[in-house]
């Protein structure tokens, strides 16, 4: 029955989104991603190294999802195929994860400040 | 008495004595012995663009030890990772296998003295388009990949030398420079912000840097310390995203203009080095271009798009629905006839411009623009008309005597040459146009070493090193295309051969 509901769960969140989790209120006003409550169980320091105030990194992100080229992404969601932000022509491996995801809130990629038309905020 | 001017003045000079010891944000000369330093490297490099990129991949080269990179944004490259990849190589491969066999590093250099108009610094120029080869080289064994049997003359230029990477972005080659740092053990930091230098007795020996800051907020992060053994070396690009610093230099460039540049591209770093004694230089010789569009970011596909326009089409106000410039004129007078449309409030009534649509159905140029909602197709005047609330009898008429104009091959209204000239119909193309702010061909002054010169000795500053955008008066009044690259990835070699050549003595 777990497993049943942990497939469901899963399936659920994909299916939602063609990028990253949906946001929920996880703690107080701070709202987190679907995807990650389990990370939330075991409080802030999981991303945030040292502090919770210290501004987290990818390291984290990383550690879970792997590098950026490594991240697939449905081509059939993108404007054209080459136009593949985790294997982009202008940063390749050089982005950080955080210029385009957000943990606690919606945000515009970093690819969206000339490719207006491209990218959703998410 | 200190007022706040007398505070001022002490804080950003010498940085010695009492009054300064307070200045927030400012580091002492005096108290250096105090700083814990909380890392070091033997060279630091401030931003990742074609410059910094390459001037910490040679300082690796050179044996200089640890080189660290510090970018104050959340990806690596700069604004050169989303610049058009354009290169300027005398005597390159492409280019001989074409038949231009006259050309040399000087006959460049002669382009850009013109170009320059008085203000360039020829022998730095010089010393830059030496090394052209060496950046083709360098581009090559790196793995950017160039357009194939793609070699053209672009604006200002006597011959044919400017050659384009295959994806028509510079990030082909930051990415792969990047690459190739990380391979041979440069450390590179994303959100490390400069909040100062540390000077001691006239040298700079560190840097006070905010960690993990996120653009553009200055109270993110944290404030660490970074010991510079060997040399700091500024690359840290043009401040035409910086309005305020804009408007004080050049008050002539309207605050409506938008900027081609990544948002990065704000200058702080400059005004940090002139705070500490570097002499700035042609700071009101801002580049603007003719050819941007409101409707999208960055340089954008524009400037392609209007490569058929300005020949094939006509531009037209839509105050009025009359055309209102020679659409073949230069940058600087097109720039001067868009921003004269104007609504009453003074906000802009950004012009449209249009060709026939099924001349270019499978045109890349347009297909993109189309699909990116930065042109529009219309099928007749009466929807252009609608669309971009123009007057439509006057946009008939308008277009009605261009037409007799195309077969006449004269234009008496503002004397267009008319030789590529098309006669219009409908569907067409239509985009509108702003001009956008491009590029500082000012900023620090360096020798020929690129070593940045303190204004008040007009001596260099001990271990203070500047290359790519940030200097100043190397181009002179106007950059050419195609040439910013090579300057910046040819700086990169010379500082680390300078800074070699200092270490040793």
């Amino acid at each position: 029955m777990k497993k049943y509901l942990l497939t469901l769960l899963l399936s659920l969140t994909v299916a939602g989104s063609a990028f990253a989790g949906e946001l929920e209120s996880v703690k107080g006003s701070t709202q987190g991603r679907t995807n990650h409550q389990f990370l939330y169980e075991d409080g802030c320091k999981s991303c945030h190294q040292g502090s919770g105030k210290a501004t987290a990194n990818d390291a984290a992100c990383v550690e879970c999802h792997g590098d950026i080229n490594s991240i697939e992404i449905d081509e059939n969601n993108l404007t054209y195929s080459e136009a593949n932000p985790h294997k982009s022509f202008h940063y390749n491996q050089g982005a950080s994860c955080l210029a385009c995801h957000g943990e606690h809130e919606k945000k515009a990629p970093v690819c969206a400040e000339c490719h207006r038309t491209w990218f959703e905020e998410m | 008495m200190f007022n706040r001017r007398n505070f001022l003045k002490l804080g950003a000079g010498a940085a010695v004595g009492s009054a300064a010891a307070i200045m927030p944000g400012t580091v002492l000369a005096s108290e250096c012995g105090k700083i814990s330093w909380d890392e070091s490297a033997d060279v630091i490099v401030l931003g990742s663009g074609f410059a910094g990129l390459s001037a910490a991949l040679h300082a690796k080269r050179q044996g200089l030890g640890s080189v660290v990179v510090l970018e104050k944004m959340q990806v690596i490259g700069g604004n050169s990772a989303i610049n058009g990849g354009w290169l300027a190589v005398p005597r390159n491969p492409i280019q001989l296998s074409q038949g231009v066999t006259d050309d040399s590093p000087a006959e460049l250099v002669n382009d850009q003295v013109v170009a320059g108009r008085g203000m360039a610094n020829k022998a730095i120029l010089e010393k830059i388009a030496d090394r052209a080869m060496d950046v083709y080289d360098l581009c090559i064994s790196s793995g950017v990949v160039f357009r194939k049997d793609f070699n053209i003359q672009v604006g200002g230029q006597n011959k044919p030398r400017a050659i384009r990477v295959k994806h028509g972005t510079g990030g082909d080659i930051t990415s792969k420079l990047y690459e190739a740092g990380v391979a041979e053990g440069i450390d590179y930091r994303l959100q490390h912000y400069i909040e100062d230098f540390i000077m001691d007795n006239g040298e700079i020996i560190g840097l006070k840097v905010r960690q993990n800051y996120r653009f553009p907020d200055i109270t993110t992060g944290k404030t660490i310390f970074i010991k510079a053994n060997k040399a700091v070396i500024i690359a840290t690009g043009g401040f035409a995203r910086n309005m305020e610093l804009r408007n004080a230099v050049d008050p002539s460039l309207d605050p409506t203009l938008d900027c081609t540049n990544a948002l990065g591209a704000t200058g702080e770093v400059t005004l940090t080095a002139m705070a500490h004694g570097a002499l700035p230089v042609h700071m009101n010789m801002i580049q603007t271009g003719h050819w941007g569009s409101p409707d999208e970011g960055g340089f954008g596909w524009s400037v392609a798009l209007l490569s058929i326009s300005w020949h094939e089409g006509i531009a037209v106000s839509v105050l009025n629905g009359k055309r209102f410039m020679d659409e073949r004129a230069d940058r600087k007078t097109c720039s001067d006839a868009i921003m004269k449309n104007r609504y009453k409030d003074n906000s802009p009534a950004y012009p449209i411009v249009f060709f026939n649509h099924d001349d270019h159905i499978s045109d890349d140029r347009v297909v993109r623009s189309l699909r990116d909602k930065m042109a529009w197709k219309v099928d007749s005047l009466e929807q252009m008309a609608e669309q971009f609330n123009v007057p439509l009898a006057d946009l008939k008429k308008t277009v009605a005597e261009h037409n007799k104009n195309v077969i006449t091959r004269t234009d008496p209204d503002f004397n267009r040459k008319m030789d590529t000239a098309v006669e219009l119909k409908a569907p067409f193309v239509v985009s509108r146009v702003w001009p956008k702010v491009h590029y500082c061909m000012g900023g620090l002054k360096t020798d020929v070493g690129c070593r940045v010169v303190d204004g008040r000795s007009m001596k260099p500053i001990k271990k203070m090193y500047a290359v790519g955008e940030v200097t100043g008066g190397i181009h002179g009044v106007t950059r050419l295309s195609s040439t910013s690259c090579l300057e910046c990835i040819a700086s990169g070699m010379i500082v680390a051969e300078t800074i070699k050549s200092e270490v040793k003595g």
